[in-house]
């Protein structure tokens, strides 16, 4: 239920500038930011496991530590796992590597010798041999160029990484704590605003994280029995793994399609039509992500018009890089939020002047206490 | 793990024991409630709410005593102090409906607040303690209205 009425053009703006300045601020403590922020995403995640603990009648401290000893449990197994799939299949994944690379070149010399033949410009810029050239200089210089600075990246976010599963059981444990201490600072005249502030971005927080994940389930299936009916190997991996690089707007669906055009093109070396139907599968479920699963399950909760969503992003971008792509939605909403309740705040005299009187009166009686004090007279509220 | 507090839970059960809607719980209830109740202290005349204002939840008077000024003619004849124990804004808990009256403390009072929200979400996630605070609350509402209608010159629902 939408208690607030639509911000108007000034306040719209306002909340557009702050964002980009928390974007901006954010990109300079991204080490801080993508920690809490996955926190939150598994608070959000955990969040209704509890409920459903306490709706069994377990205390709810007992059933956050329920929740997350479990959780610790499986991202064990899952590590364990990961380590010997890695210590008995290392070997292999570097030609397995190099095949799916080979693959893809091959497509790329068949599609451009294709162009050449049907646009003669093409052939006489020899587009297959430039393009052959970049790719063989890209992939030649690939390793000896990044691999070093991107596992000295990966070591430098370990550390903070770590840090999810606290926060997020701390969120999980002690968030109606947290929150109550906050409330208490607020001024009574603000008091209730604060309240429905707190519960419109709590609201807000866990419709974009349950509808993402929501998301990703929908393009999983999609993607996986789509690759599936196309014949391609481990099609719903792929599906998921494609799914969850879509977390970062556009930039992650390009990835999310090459590598399963790389499998495909490797999978189906002769049949050329295989990667194009892989990427017709994903143009489609990228249409019906954008105009069917994502206003069911984010928009309409989030209330943000999709042409704002696409200029929200472009701005993230251009403020934060890949970071603001993937944090210009949920920090938008947030701002949205607060911003429309600050002006609500700022705009009422009435909720102003209760706050101006209360003040008065409350120096009025402190300047009474002390007086009492020094008379040792008892104070008020047999303090 | 418990951060602010957990020495003071006796003297706060103790407190809110005293409270009527809260009678049918044990300790053990009334902590759970607690963690969803948020304490505000008032001075003298200070407003608590405004008639109009957008209701979200219910204020229970802890010490100290309230007094509610409407404009409506028919509360205007009711006696509308409220003093330790009683609730105000009940009517805000079940329907975000515009505040009936303004509410303002005639002393140095302590209330507790009960928000909508986070009342339902007790009543979803423990039903037991849900229904019997429901239950109470709903008596107060029935025994207000029954007074009114009987032209008792005593407090009504706001």
């Amino acid at each position: 239920m939408r208690t607030f009425a639509q911000p108007g053009a000034v306040t719209l703006l306002a909340i557009i500038l702050t964002t980009c300045l928390v974007l901006s601020l954010f990109q300079r403590m991204i080490w801080l930011v993508v920690p809490f922020l996955l926190a939150l995403m598994l608070y959000y995640c955990l969040r209704p496991a509890v409920d459903a603990l306490v709706v069994r009648g377990m205390r709810h401290e007992t059933a956050a530590k329920s929740v997350w000893a479990l959780l610790q449990l499986i991202a064990a197994a899952i590590v364990l796992a990961a380590a010997l799939l890695v210590l008995a299949k290392a070997g292999t994944w570097q030609g397995g590597l190099d095949r799916y690379l080979a693959g893809g070149r091959s497509l790329l010399r068949k599609t451009t010798e294709s162009l050449e033949k049907t646009i003669p410009l093409f052939e006489r810029m020899s587009l297959g041999a430039q393009v052959d050239q970049h790719v063989q200089q890209f992939t030649d210089r690939f390793a000896e160029d990044n691999l070093l600075p991107i596992t000295l990246q990966l070591l430098k976010w370990l550390p903070s990484l770590l840090l999810v599963p606290y926060i997020a059981y701390f969120m999980l444990n002690d968030s109606m704590r947290m929150k109550k201490y906050i409330i208490k600072s607020v001024p009574n005249a603000f008091f209730e605003k604060a309240l429905l502030l707190f519960s419109r971005l709590d609201g807000s927080l866990q419709s974009y994280f349950q509808g993402l994940f929501l998301l990703t389930l929908l393009d999983t299936i999609c993607l996986g029995l789509g690759l599936e009916v196309l014949g391609i190997t481990n099609a719903m991996w792929l599906g998921l793994a494609a799914a969850v690089l879509a977390w970062i707007p556009y930039l992650g669906s390009v990835i999310g399609c090459i590598l399963v055009v790389l499998v495909a093109a490797t999978d189906f070396p002769e049949k050329t039509w295989m990667a194009y139907a892989c990427m017709g599968l994903f143009l489609g479920v990228r249409l019906l992500d954008d105009f069917v699963f994502l206003p069911i399950t984010i928009g309409r909760k989030l209330h943000v018009h999709p042409l704002l969503s696409v200029l929200m992003l472009f701005l993230g971008a251009s403020v934060a890089g890949a970071a603001g792509l993937v944090l210009a939605l949920p920090v938008f909403g947030v701002v949205a939020v607060i911003g429309e309740t600050v002006v609500q705040v700022v705009t009422d005299r009435r909720l102003r002047a209760r706050y101006r009187v209360a003040r008065q009166l409350a120096a009025s009686y402190q300047g009474i206490d002390a007086a009492r004090s020094v008379a040792n007279v008892p104070l008020r509220g047999g303090q | 793990m418990r951060f602010f507090g957990a020495d003071k839970d006796a003297q706060r059960v103790e407190t809110l024991k005293n409270v009527p809607i809260f009678h049918g719980l044990s300790r053990k209830e009334i902590l759970e409630v607690d963690e969803l109740l948020h304490e505000r202290v008032y001075e003298k005349e200070e407003i608590i709410f405004e008639e109009g204002d957008p209701g979200h939840g219910i204020f229970i008077v802890l010490s100290g005593k309230v007094r509610a000024d409407p404009s409506h003619e028919l509360l205007k004849t009711a006696n509308l102090e409220f003093g330790p124990g009683e609730l105000v804004g009940e009517l805000s808990l079940f329907d975000e409906i515009p505040r009936t009256a303004t509410v303002v403390a005639v002393e140095h009072t302590v209330a507790v607040a009960l928000f909508q929200a986070e009342f339902f979400s007790l009543l979803t996630k423990n039903k037991r303690i849900g229904v019997k605070v429901l239950l109470e609350i709903a008596r107060t509402l029935s025994r207000r209205a029954r007074q009114l209608l009987l032209d008792q010159k005593h407090v009504p629902s706001l």
